[in-house]
Order: C-alpha cells, then sequence, then structure tokens
C-alpha cells in the first residue's frame, strides 16, 4: 500500500572503493568509504533534494542509485523491482525508467555529434523509433525543452551553456523515465539561465509526474526544487526531512552550519547572520573518524560524540510534532523511517534546539 | 582616498571571427580600505577588465586610463608592469589547483614570489616569512605544510595558500576573480572571512569579481554591475539590492531563488547574453529586457545618476525615479514603457515574454 507511493527504495547501502598500492603487484590497503549505510526512499512525482559538499558521497550515491556503479553492499529496489548489481542485460530494460543529467554540458555533450542524434541516442539504443519517426520525436522534444528544432543538425558547440543544458534535458526525457537523477544540473550555468532551467524542471515534472533525485551544493536551488532533503556527510545522512521542517529548524550543528555559511544575496541578512565557521577541513573518508563523522568539527562535540555513532532518528522535539499533526505511531511505520519520508531525522546525539546560538558555542572566547 | 581611478577603459580583441569588444568604455574608482564588488554573468567581461589592468590581456586593444597611486598602468612597460604586479597590485584567482605550480614546494612557491621582488631577502628569511604568511591565513602547522606539495592541500587550503602570497609582499590593491567559485559554502564562508579579516587588519582595497550575489552582499562596499562589457549600475551595496534601478539588476536578483517564495516559479531573464562580436543596438539588454521602448533599441544609455547622492549610477533610459522594487516605482516604470513602446519595441518585447511562458504554455496543445 505505501509502496504505492514510493518509486526507489535505498536500503542500507554501502559504496567503497578499494585503495591500491605497490608497484608491480597492486594490493589493496584500505577503502575510500564513499558511502556507507545509506538509506532513503524517493516518493512518485516528487523531488529528494540530496545536499553535501565535496566528497561527501552525494554522486556516488547517485550513480549506485542509477545502477552506473556496482554496491558494495546493501539493496536498491526501483518501482518493486530489486535491482541491486543486475547484470548489464537484466538491467538494461530498466535503464529506460532511469536517467541522468550531469553537471557539466560542456563535457557531457560529445562534441562530434550533432544534436539530433544526441538527443536521439536514446530511441536507437533501445530501438523504440527510427528514421522520419525518430526525428519528429526529437523535434518534439527540443521544442518541449525550450530549443529551436530547426536546430537539429547543429553541433553542442554552437550552443551556450543554458542551451546545452536543456540538450541534456532532452535526452533524458526521451524514454519518458520515471526517475530522473540531476547531479548539479545547474551548478555550471549563470543565475538567469539556471531560473531558466529549474523552471523547465519543474514543468516537466507536473506534465510527465517525474520523480527527481536532486543533487546539489546550493542550499537555495535544493530548498526550491526539492519535497524532501537530505544532509550527506563523509558518507552518512545527517539529517533529513520535509523540506520546511529541515530549512525551519535544522537540528544537526552540520545542518546548520551549512545553511549559516549559504551566501544570501540579501545584505541585512547577511550582516545579521551569526556564521557558525567550522574549523578545519572534512576528513579523509579513507580513515573516517570513530562514532559520529562531524565530530572533529562539531562546535558542540561531547565524549559521547567520539565513541558512539548516533542513528538517524526522529529526535524529542520532532517526535513530538510528528505524533501531535496526527501522524499515527504505528509499527509499520518504523520501516518507514528512512530519509525522504515524511518524518524529520537527526543521526545527532545533541541535537541543535530551536533558538539555540551555535555560532556562540562555536567560539566560546567571545562569548 | 582613491587608490585606483579607471576611465573609459575599452579592451577589444581581433578573431578570426571579428572584434571582440570585450570591455566598452567602464569607469571606476576604488578605494583604499574599500571592497568592490564587480558582478556580472559569463562574458560580461568582468575578469578581462581586471586582467587588462594588470597587463595581462597581450594582442589585446586597450584604450582609456587607469591610475593606480600617480602612475597609469596602462603605459608601463612590461618590466615596470612585473615590479607593480604582485607587489602594489596582487591577484587571487579562482582555480587554486592550476595556479600553484604542482611540482615545486607551496613554501617555496611563497619565497619565490617574495624573493622575486625584492633580492636582498635571504632565502632563509623567505622561508620564514612564507611559514609566518601561512599561519596568518590559518593553515595549521605551517611549519611542516610548507614544505607540502600542493596536491596534499586541500582545496581549501590551496586558496589560503594562494591568499598567504597574495599578501607576502603587502600589496596596496587585491584583486580576487571568483575567489570561492570553486569551492564548498563552508569552506567559502572561513574565505571570506579571511578576506575580510586581512583587508581590516592592513586597509588593503579590494575588488572583487564573481557572479554570485551572495558574495557581494556580504563583503562588498560598493557594487559595479556588469552587462556585455559594459558597466550597468554602480552603487554602494544596499542601493543595488534594494533600490536597484537597471531591469537587468532586478532581473539577476529575482533569478535567485531564495528571492522568491518556495515552491513559486523562478522570475529568470529571458534569452542569453549576446555575442560580443555581434552587439545588439541601442541598450545591449534591450532583448531581454521586460521594459523596453524604442528608444532602447536606438541609443545605448551610458551611466546617470539615479538619486542626488551622486553615488548611485545606472544605463538605463527609464526615469531616474523608478528605482526599487516598491509599487510606485514599477507603476512608473509601465507607464513609461506605454508611453514611449512602439511597434518596433512591442515586437522585441512580445518575442521575450514567449520565450519565458514557452515551456508552460505551448505544451498544452502539442
Amino acid at each position: 500500500m505505501a509502496g504505492d507511493d514510493v518509486l526507489v527504495r535505498v536500503e542500507n547501502v554501502v559504496k567503497y572503493f578499494p585503495v591500491k598500492a605497490g608497484g608491480l603487484v597492486r594490493r589493496t590497503v584500505g577503502h575510500v568509504h564513499a558511502v556507507d549505510d545509506v538509506s532513503l526512499v524517493i516518493e512518485r512525482g516528487k523531488t529528494l533534494g540530496l545536499v553535501g559538499e565535496t566528497g561527501s558521497g552525494k554522486s556516488t550515491l547517485a550513480r549506485c542509485v542509477a545502477g552506473l556503479l556496482p554496491v558494495t553492499s546493501g539493496r536498491v529496489i526501483f518501482d518493486g523491482h530489486d535491482i541491486t548489481n543486475l547484470s548489464r542485460g537484466a538491467m538494461r530494460p530498466l535503464r529506460r525508467e532511469i536517467q541522468m543529467i550531469f553537471q557539466d554540458p560542456y563535457s557531457s555533450l560529445n562534441p562530434r555529434r550533432r544534436v539530433g542524434s544526441i538527443i536521439g541516442e536514446p530511441f536507437a539504443i533501445h530501438k523504440t523509433a527510427t528514421g522520419a519517426e525518430r526525428k519528429r520525436r526529437v523535434q518534439e522534444l527540443m521544442e518541449r525543452v525550450g530549443l529551436n528544432p530547426e536546430h537539429y543538425n547543429r553541433f553542442p558547440a554552437e550552443f551556450s551553456g543554458g542551451q546545452r543544458q536543456r540538450i541534456g534535458v532532452a535526452r533524458a526525457l526521451a524514454l519518458r523515465p520515471k526517475l530522473i537523477i540531476c547531479d548539479e544540473p545547474v551548478s555550471a550555468l549563470d543565475v538567469s539561465i539556471q531560473a531558466q532551467v529549474l523552471n523547465l524542471l519543474s514543468d516537466l515534472q507536473q506534465e510527465y509526474g517525474l520523480s527527481y533525485l536532486f543533487i546539489a551544493h546550493d542550499l537555495e536551488v535544493v530548498r526550491h526544487v526539492s519535497d524532501k532533503v537530505a544532509v550527506m556527510y563523509l558518507g552518512r545522512i545527517g539529517e533529513a526531512g520535509p523540506k520546511d521542517s529541515l530549512y525551519g529548524q535544522p537540528r544537526h550543528p552540520y545542518t546548520v552550519a551549512l545553511l549559516s555559511a549559504a551566501p544570501a544575496a540579501d545584505p541585512d541578512t547577511a550582516a545579521a547572520r551569526q556564521r557558525v565557521l567550522l574549523t578545519g577541513d572534512v576528513p579523509s573518508p579513507i580513515s573516517p573518524p570513530e562514532g559520529c563523522r562531524f565530530h572533529p568539527r562539531c562546535p558542540k562535540a561531547m565524549p559521547l560524540c567520539s565513541a558512539e555513532e548516533p542513528g538517524l532518528l526522529p529526535r524529542a522535539a520532532d517526535a513530538a510534532a510528528d505524533t501531535a499533526s496526527g501522524a499515527a505511531p504505528d509499527p509499520a511505520r518504523a520501516g518507514a523511517l528512512v530519509a525522504g519520508g515524511d518524518t524529520h531525522l537527526t543521526a545527532c546525539h545533541f541535537p541543535v534546539a530551536a533558538g539555540e546560538n551555535l555560532a556562540a558555542a562555536g567560539s566560546r572566547e567571545l562569548a | 582616498m582613491t587608490l585606483l581611478e579607471v576611465k573609459d577603459l575599452n579592451v577589444s580583441f581581433s578573431t578570426a571571427d571579428g572584434v571582440v569588444r570585450a570591455v566598452r568604455g567602464v569607469s571606476f574608482d576604488v578605494e583604499a580600505g574599500r571592497t568592490l564588488g564587480i558582478v556580472g554573468e559569463s562574458g560580461s567581461g568582468k575578469t578581462v577588465l581586471t586582467q587588462t589592468l594588470l597587463g595581462l590581456t597581450p594582442g589585446a586593444d586597450v584604450s582609456g586610463s587607469a591610475i593606480f597611486e600617480g602612475t597609469d598602468l596602462l603605459q608601463l612597460r612590461p618590466d615596470q608592469m612585473r615590479r607593480v604586479r604582485g607587489a602594489q597590485i596582487s591577484v587571487i584567482f579562482q582555480d587554486p589547483l592550476t595556479s600553484l605550480h604542482p611540482l615545486y614546494k607551496v613554501g617555496w612557491q611563497i619565497s619565490e614570489m617574495i624573493r622575486a621582488h625584492d633580492k636582498s631577502v635571504s632565502r632563509k628569511e623567505a622561508a620564514e616569512r612564507a611559514v609566518e604568511l601561512l599561519r596568518r591565513v590559518g593553515i595549521p602547522k605551517p611549519e611542516t605544510r610548507v614544505n607540502d606539495y600542493p596536491h596534499q592541500f586541500s582545496g581549501g587550503m590551496r586558496q589560503r595558500a594562494m591568499i598567504a602570497m597574495a599578501l607576502s609582499l603587502e600589496p596596496r590593491l587585491i584583486i580576487a576573480d571568483e575567489p570561492t567559485t570553486a569551492l564548498d559554502a563552508t569552506v567559502q564562508a572561513q574565505i571570506l572571512d579571511l578576506l575580510l579579516r586581512l583587508q581590516q587588519e592592513s586597509n588593503t582595497a579590494l575588488i572583487m569579481i564573481t557572479h554570485d550575489l551572495g558574495v557581494v552582499a556580504d563583503i562588498a562596499d560598493d557594487v559595479m554591475v556588469m552587462y556585455a562589457g559594459r558597466a550597468v549600475e554602480k552603487a554602494p551595496k544596499r542601493e543595488v539590492f534594494y533600490s536597484s534601478h537597471h531591469p537587468y539588476t532586478k532581473g539577476l536578483l529575482e533569478s535567485i531563488p531564495s528571492s522568491s517564495a518556495a515552491g513559486e516559479r523562478l522570475r529568470p531573464i529571458a534569452g542569453q547574453p549576446p555575442s560580443l562580436i555581434n552587439l545588439p543596438s541601442g541598450c545591449k539588454f534591450h532583448p531581454r529586457c521586460g521594459y523596453v521602448f524604442d528608444r532602447c533599441l536606438r541609443e545605448e544609455p551610458g551611466l546617470r545618476p539615479v538619486d542626488a547622492s551622486g553615488l548611485h549610477f545606472s544605463a538605463c533610459w527609464l526615469p531616474a525615479a523608478a528605482a526599487g522594487l516598491s509599487a510606485e516605482a514599477e507603476e512608473l516604470r509601465e507607464e513609461t514603457v506605454l508611453g514611449q513602446r512602439g511597434e518596433e519595441a512591442a515586437e522585441v518585447a512580445a518575442a521575450a515574454a514567449a520565450e519565458l511562458g514557452r515551456p508552460a504554455s505551448e505544451e498544452g496543445g502539442a
């Protein structure tokens, strides 16, 4: 029953990359813990935003969901089918349902092929349309994404960045997928063009009932497009929940820091804001810290944080709000408590309370 | 005190496809201890502008003047420019990985910078100063980190090293060209904070080139908005954000997701920036402008004062009072446009409007 609203279910997915060393005989000396035990759901017709900094594992997770990378352990369920580590042949019919839009519209389009052939390629691969029919459908797609269909025979170099990203969108849309994974789709674009592409993505979602897994590092963009948001840090989800709840009352100190660091295009907001300046850099994912992965940089870290890893759970105030809002606490929901659901989840032993000033906690000498 | 005074700067490049007019008639001042934010999209000329000041655009056709502490930078011979560049004006580029030499230790690169300008400094002294500089920009354990290669630094640390290098000779002016664009938000916040603190410590002037209005809102004192090689609006920061006059500035502000309520449609600017080889007639923004009227097609406006302060300028034919986001200003804009929009301008406006509406409206019939 509940499964009907869920298009993708990611269960405890782990992805490690071996680190090799040695001369002639390469041996594995460690692993990059790119994604470490992540569970989430993507609902039909909805957008799950995935936020995180460089190296947080968000792109790796997206590639695991798309079946482009085999997972180390865990399961990926797409539309009721277990697609975990399927063979290429078995995966092929499902490939048309999951498409990707990449960040860089310059390197994700073959410069030597004409636009018509780039957008028409999915039809050729899946043998769904040929000849004049293919051309007609490609031109329809071009029109749909706001490109001039007469430019069918042009090369990518003849288009601007924003137009190229529209080509990428048209190609992703060609086979009428159910899920489009957008990996930083607008971060290479200028703001005025970025807004055009975001509007296009939102129109297409309404029209075709698409689900998006939307990855970006720009928190305002994610807030604009997403229904639910998950924040990743060093391969794990630190916090997840419905957009308004997560942005309105962030509970994880990392989310608070991230939100306070995001530049606001408003001088008064910028001046009034107290930044939570994190010290140091993200630790190496080869040997992530013990306990909570954020504890070495956390202004609230306590001894417990380095000893025990906090679970991704509803934390005090959120759980209360959740029951108060009328959601029945039925046992079946326990399984539904993963990122992307309706509940605000936080992986922190000492979540940030409403009105708590982390900026002050971070600079105690000033207080 | 005015540190740098740029007047009527023009830069163009001859290419096989025609003359690229990258910067056209830009004038501005930079005061000591203040930050000028130059905002614009790709191809607006913001980078060419500052690189020209530093003599980094060989082969360009340059006219105008740029008086820096009494000398015209544009008249300097390459060897004279070398003494200014780095010592009195230093630059921080966007990508710290490509700006650092991968085969030399970070500390060595900083010492080299010091010794290149002052031979009297011994190697040992220069190395010590490199450690001090790295400490000043917040690199932990600088004594050991000076012996690292750039690839051993994270992105944020590399940018800190670049800043250390830029500071090494205590320049009067620092030009930062998208210094945080390649960095994550939390690291960006650290770097902006660092730049601000260092600027206050040494009263350095800063030119911050960025496409990110958030960065400008954060650290600029004055803002210059560029479009197609021209300054279209120039004002103290608050005026630009709260009572912008030029429709391009307004469009940029409205394009940002944060400015509209979540879930609402964004209001992008129609079309895309023009080719710098084939510029449109009249105001270069007119094909994308919602307030286009006849005069805009024929005559290019120069910067004109918007208010009595003498600080806020805009290059737009709309009346000066039509500034800001208030209802009266909007009414005044609409009135002007309706009164002066002929057939030709109406067509241009209709094309831009159609483009913005296209994805939503046309599909209904398809």
